[in-house]
């Protein structure tokens, strides 16, 4: 009789907590029921049960139309704020998240974070025996440094990593591996052991976007502490913020010494307004191009197009000095004027302010230059038809491509046409061109 | 036993609408409308073959379908519902089988192939192929989009070119010329060595001692264009015309026999003579330009060099000729119809004439290949058992019939000409001089062509004295014996990367295919060069032998190339080899600037391409591109900085064994050059770290 009483009990909670069940209703329509166990500014998760399986589904709350819990329903986004799908998925969007890490990707306590760049810095990767050690022989192990005898990539450590690693991704586990190799070759020699760590870190961060292990590794030559080595110290704060927590980054960019590095990293992380105090600050100085590149970016990723060309525009307006600077600020400003196109003829792009009429523009393809010619009616694309052409894979990027300009009214978001990826990116920019040019 | 299948003839107050219309086609029509009809659908099937099967451009690659956002998974049966974000323009078909791949977490994650149950619109259901393992269905279950729809298993070496010849291939595109006996007996004979083909010939050969010569009168595409160029022109211009007799009557077994005394000495001619090649080649240089302009535009035909100017004068003097006597080259010249007339003398049938003859003359009238002796009996050797004769006899004393037959038939020397030698040609001195005159031509053109093999006439140019042959070509030597010269390979090349070479290797490699890399890549999905090719010149390989088949090294010139002579920036040729896979293309940093503590500036210098020649295939796509941009577009170099180079170190040339096996080896060796120290590797974390 007790056990029946039990049974009663536990049916009538489960029918109760079905009755009770929450809902995430998606952006796209859908619902997902179950229970929510958790809920912050990021994303709810929710457990779904399908058979006998139970499923925790984290939904962004991007992606999330209203929540129901415990019967009571709030609605997070209307849906009709998704009209153009395709465009906003593109744009760079606003990366700033409080206490988060990046945009995609899981956020961790500090604990966490310690514990991973531990746990995976003393294992090795899980390609490590795939992949050989390769070095040419003529390679210098003992990597003097500054290296005698001028630039020679086959027999300069650091030389040969520069030259032949970095630009081919099909060497840079081997490259890790001869930094491994190095370590056991100068396990007498801390100072070599020390640029070893530090180059072990730049390639599992920069190169493998291996966090745990780059930060393991910079930690170990110890950039963390003290004057930070080549700036080392700020790619290991980014190290962090990879790894989600950006607290711990902040903190540790804190206590160094304001570098240019830094602006970047604010930028990527959604403090636009640090990333330019401290841009701003040099803008007038030696290195302004590189302060104004930086913040340039930094706006960008924050969505403030307008002030980021401002930034590029300054760059422009350095001066180019005569000396061994020279190659830099040109380079700089080379790239400041790529972007400015960019945004102008990408991110600023408005119909609207397009007037009527036909518009014809050109960008090379495949084998050569891509005619098109775009009308506007209205603020409204009507037509895209590409006029002239030397391509030799067209398939049917030609119609498909036009088409689909035509159809989303803008040129971001378009998937290029499989097997014509260069044509159709060539249609896209020779659209994107012409209409830049109309804008009023 | 009668094998008559001509309409017997009628006289004109009985005839029916049927015959009435088969009149006004012409007389040939109204006696023997079966034969014509079978000559217009070999016609067409060969123009069907050559310009539909043959004509690379209908593949498309795999398509992908993105932007799908999933609903809901039903965890018992693991059926997905999915939705789009924006319809697709293609709507996704029915019961098709595409990879799914979720792109919402970085990299794209693989979640298995779904059969497509129910598609319209935004929506979608999709139903695994297999039932999903735990791990895929929880990655299933906890994914939320955006997924990308594959045709083809992402990753996987795209193969749409191939696919689609297969798949259009009911007929092999090459069957006509595999049926040309003269083809394979010739590349048989001069590469001494089996050709497939020769099954085919001894099949055709077979079936022509039931039909004599039928080939000729029924089959052969070239037969019927002479036949329509002399219905067309032929006929209008009569001055021209020459009687039916005369020291021509027999060029074709000289012909023959030059061609194949010259096969025997190792050197082809018949890709000159030989009628399907000819008639190939002829469409090749002629129309497939017109078809390819109008379905692509014109700057997608290459400018015609000496080989087709040649090639296209040959085939107008051919049809030329029907000036001379309707189908003249057929009776008088052609050497496969030699071959043909020989085998006549096997025949199992033949045409004989009664003695109800009334000799009114109207079947040599209308014997379109003068096979009628002027006593109304049969030249055995050129009848091709049209059987036009028969439906014009207006007594039906004209019956095909198994030799051996017994009838009341009119015997040889019968009146009219009462001559018992019945007015032929006799072979006499003058036939056997010729018969000389045309071997010794024969022969010694095979010599000299053979003495121009390897020789050409600009002994220094590397470009043409090793041409980038096809990929999966035998050795060269061989190459030039089996080559046929047909151009069907031509037809079958996207982009035309396969072109003629002209007089460039001498007479020896006129109309042999060369891999022109400035004005199109091999494409990686392809491998029709090679099972379009009749006799085996390009060998028939799969898609994954052929893409380890090296045709050519790419070498790029230090000099020119603009990255290495310190210009610019250009990575054109690197990453167009890494889109088609082959990614046989590195890069090293040039030009690297040092500041004052000896530490390489940011940004500085240019990064330039190296091949990787254990992975480079000599497809051209790098020659393609650089030359197309930087030469061409931009007018920054004047020639290509990166050329793919033949010859011996540089291509793979096997007559038979697996090139993936050959490519395999070489990987192994490239990956321990350049002085790989060999030593074992260190661990992780060195002991003193711990």
């Amino acid at each position: 009789m007790r056990r029946l009483v039990w049974l009663m009990v536990f049916i009538l909670l489960s029918v109760s907590s079905r009755l009770a069940a929450d809902v995430v209703e998606l952006t796209s329509g859908s619902k997902l029921t179950g229970r929510v166990t958790a809920r912050d500014a990021n994303a709810v998760t929710i457990e779904v049960t399908f058979g006998d399986r139970t499923y925790s589904r984290i939904c962004p709350i991007e992606r999330i139309h209203a929540v129901t819990i415990d019967g009571k329903r709030e609605i997070l986004r209307a849906t009709e704020t998704d009209s153009s799908p395709s465009g906003a998925s593109t744009a760079p969007q606003p990366a700033g998240k409080p206490g988060g890490g990046p945009t995609s990707g899981p956020t961790r306590t500090p604990a966490q974070v310690e514990a991973l760049i531990e746990e995976q810095g003393r294992t090795a990767p899980d390609w490590w025996d795939s992949v050989a050690l390769e070095y040419p022989r003529t390679l210098d192990l003992n990597w003097p440094v500054p290296p005698p005898r001028g630039w020679d990539n086959q027999r300069n450590v650091g030389q040969y990593v520069w030259d032949v690693v970095n630009p081919n991704p099909r060497k840079w586990r081997s490259g890790v591996r001869l930094m491994h190799h190095l370590l056991a070759v100068h396990e007498n020699h801390p100072a070599t052991q020390r640029r070893v760590m530090n180059e072990l870190g730049r390639m599992y961060g920069g190169l493998l976007e291996d966090y745990a292990r780059a930060a393991f590794w910079w930690r170990k030559a110890e950039v963390d502490r003290g004057d930070a080595y080549l700036g080392n110290g700020v790619r290991l704060a980014e190290c962090y913020w990879r790894l989600g927590n950006k607290q711990m980054a902040l903190d540790l960019m804190s206590r160094q010494r304001p570098q240019f590095a830094m602006i970047k990293l604010w930028g990527d992380m959604g403090e636009t307004d640090l990333a330019l105090r401290l841009a701003d600050a040099n803008l007038r100085g030696a290195y302004g191009d590189l302060a104004g590149i930086y913040a340039g970016d930094a706006c960008r990723v924050g969505g403030r197009n307008e002030l980021a060309l401002k930034y590029y525009q300054r760059v422009l307006a350095v001066r180019v000095p005569s000396q061994q600077a020279k190659a830099r600020v040109e380079r700089n400003q080379q790239r400041a004027r790529a972007n400015i196109e960019a945004i102008r003829l990408f991110q600023m792009l408005d119909l609207s302010r397009v007037p009527d009429g036909a518009y014809r523009g050109n960008s090379p393809g495949y084998a050569g230059q891509v005619f098109i010619e775009v009308t506007v009616r209205g603020g409204r694309i009507e037509s895209v038809e590409v006029t002239d052409h030397q391509e030799k894979q067209f398939y049917s990027a030609i119609n498909d491509t036009t088409r689909k300009i035509v159809r989303t009214q803008g040129v971001q978001g378009i998937d290029a046409t499989t097997g014509a990826t260069m044509t159709s990116e060539a249609i896209i920019n020779a659209v994107a061109k012409a209409l830049g040019a109309a804008m009023e | 036993m009668r094998l008559n299948v001509f309409l017997p003839f009628r006289q004109k107050a009985e005839r029916g609408l049927g015959r009435r219309m088969l009149a006004r086609l012409g007389p040939t029509w109204e006696h023997a409308p079966l034969r014509r009809g079978i000559q217009g659908a070999c016609l067409a099937l060969f123009l069907w073959l050559f310009f539909y099967v043959c004509w690379p451009y209908t593949a498309q690659p795999a398509r992908v379908w993105g932007g799908w956002l999933p609903l809901r998974v039903d965890a018992a049966t693991g059926r997905v519902f999915a939705e789009a974000e924006q319809a697709p323009f293609e709507p996704v078909p029915r019961e098709m089988v595409v990879y799914v791949s979720d792109l919402g977490s970085g990299a794209p994650q693989p979640l298995g192939a779904f059969r497509v149950v129910d598609a319209g619109g935004r929506r979608l259901q999709l139903q695994p192929v297999e039932v999903p393992k735990a791990q895929r269905l929880d990655r299933l279950m906890t994914s939320f989009g955006p997924w990308s729809l594959h045709e083809a298993e992402p990753g996987a070496w795209p193969s749409h070119y191939a696919d689609e010849l297969a798949a259009k291939e009911t007929l092999a595109a090459e069957s006509f010329l595999v049926l040309d006996p003269l083809v394979s007996l010739s590349t048989a004979l001069a590469g001494r060595c089996w050709v497939w083909s020769l099954t085919c010939a001894g099949a055709v050969l077979l079936g022509c001692l039931v039909v004599p010569r039928g080939f000729c009168g029924y089959v052969c595409p070239l037969g019927t264009l002479v036949d329509l160029s002399d219905w067309a022109v032929g006929r209008r211009v009569g001055r021209l015309r020459v009687g039916a007799d005369g020291w021509w009557v027999r060029v074709k077994y000289f012909l023959l026999l030059a061609v194949l005394a010259a096969s025997l000495l190792g050197v082809l001619l018949s890709g000159f003579v030989a009628a399907i090649p000819v008639v190939t080649r002829g469409l090749a240089f002629l129309l497939a330009p017109l078809q390819t302009a109008t379905e692509r535009g014109w700057h997608q035909v290459p400018s015609p060099g000496t080989g087709q100017y040649l090639s296209l004068a040959l085939l107008v003097f051919i049809l030329g000729l029907g000036f001379l006597r309707p189908r003249f080259w057929c009776k008088y010249a052609c050497p496969t119809g030699a071959v043909f007339s020989i085998g006549n003398l096997l025949r199992l049938t033949h045409r004989r004439v009664a003695s109800s003859c009334i000799r009114c003359g109207r079947c040599v009238e209308v014997c379109p290949f003068d096979a009628i002796k002027p006593d109304f009996t049969t030249r055995a050797t050129d009848c091709t058992f049209c059987q036009t004769c028969g439906g014009a006899c207006p007594t039906g004393a004209i019956q095909f019939v198994p030799r051996g037959t017994r009838a009341d038939w009119k015997q040889p020397g019968a009146p009219p000409t009462g001559n018992p030698s019945t007015g032929e040609t006799t072979i006499g001195r003058r036939g056997f001089l010729a018969a000389g005159v045309g071997a010794v031509a024969g022969v010694g053109g095979g010599l000299a062509a053979a003495s121009a093999v390897g020789r050409g006439p600009f002994p220094d140019d590397r470009e043409t004295r090793f041409p980038v042959r096809p990929p999966g070509s035998v050795p060269e030597r061989q190459f030039l014996q089996l080559c046929v010269r047909c151009g069907e390979c031509y037809q079958a090349c996207p982009n035309n990367v396969l072109q003629p070479l002209g007089f460039q290797q001498g007479v020896a490699g006129l109309w042999t295919p060369r891999v022109v890399a400035e004005w199109s890549g091999c494409e990686p999905s392809c491998n029709n060069c090679g099972q379009v090719c009749p006799t085996g010149a390009i060998r028939a390989l799969a898609l994954e032998e052929k893409r380890a088949a090296r045709m050519g090294l790419a070498v790029v010139n230090r000099r020119t190339c603009l990255p290495y002579a310190g210009r610019e920036d250009c990575r054109l040729c690197a990453d167009e080899c890494t889109a088609a896979g082959y990614e046989a293309i590195e890069f090293v940093r040039v030009g690297t600037q040092v500041d004052q503590h000896g530490n390489p500036v940011e940004g500085s210098g240019f990064l330039a391409p190296v091949v990787r020649p254990c992975a480079c295939v000599g497809c051209g796509l790098c020659q393609t591109r650089c030359y197309a941009i930087n030469a061409k577009e931009k007018g920054l170099l004047t020639e290509t900085a990166i050329r793919i180079e033949a010859g011996p170190g540089k291509e793979d040339r096997l007559r038979a064994g697996s090139y993936v096996e050959r490519y395999q080896r070489r990987q192994r060796r490239g990956s321990h050059a350049p002085g790989a120290p060999g030593r074992a590797a260190d661990g992780y974390l060195p002991d003193f770290l711990d």
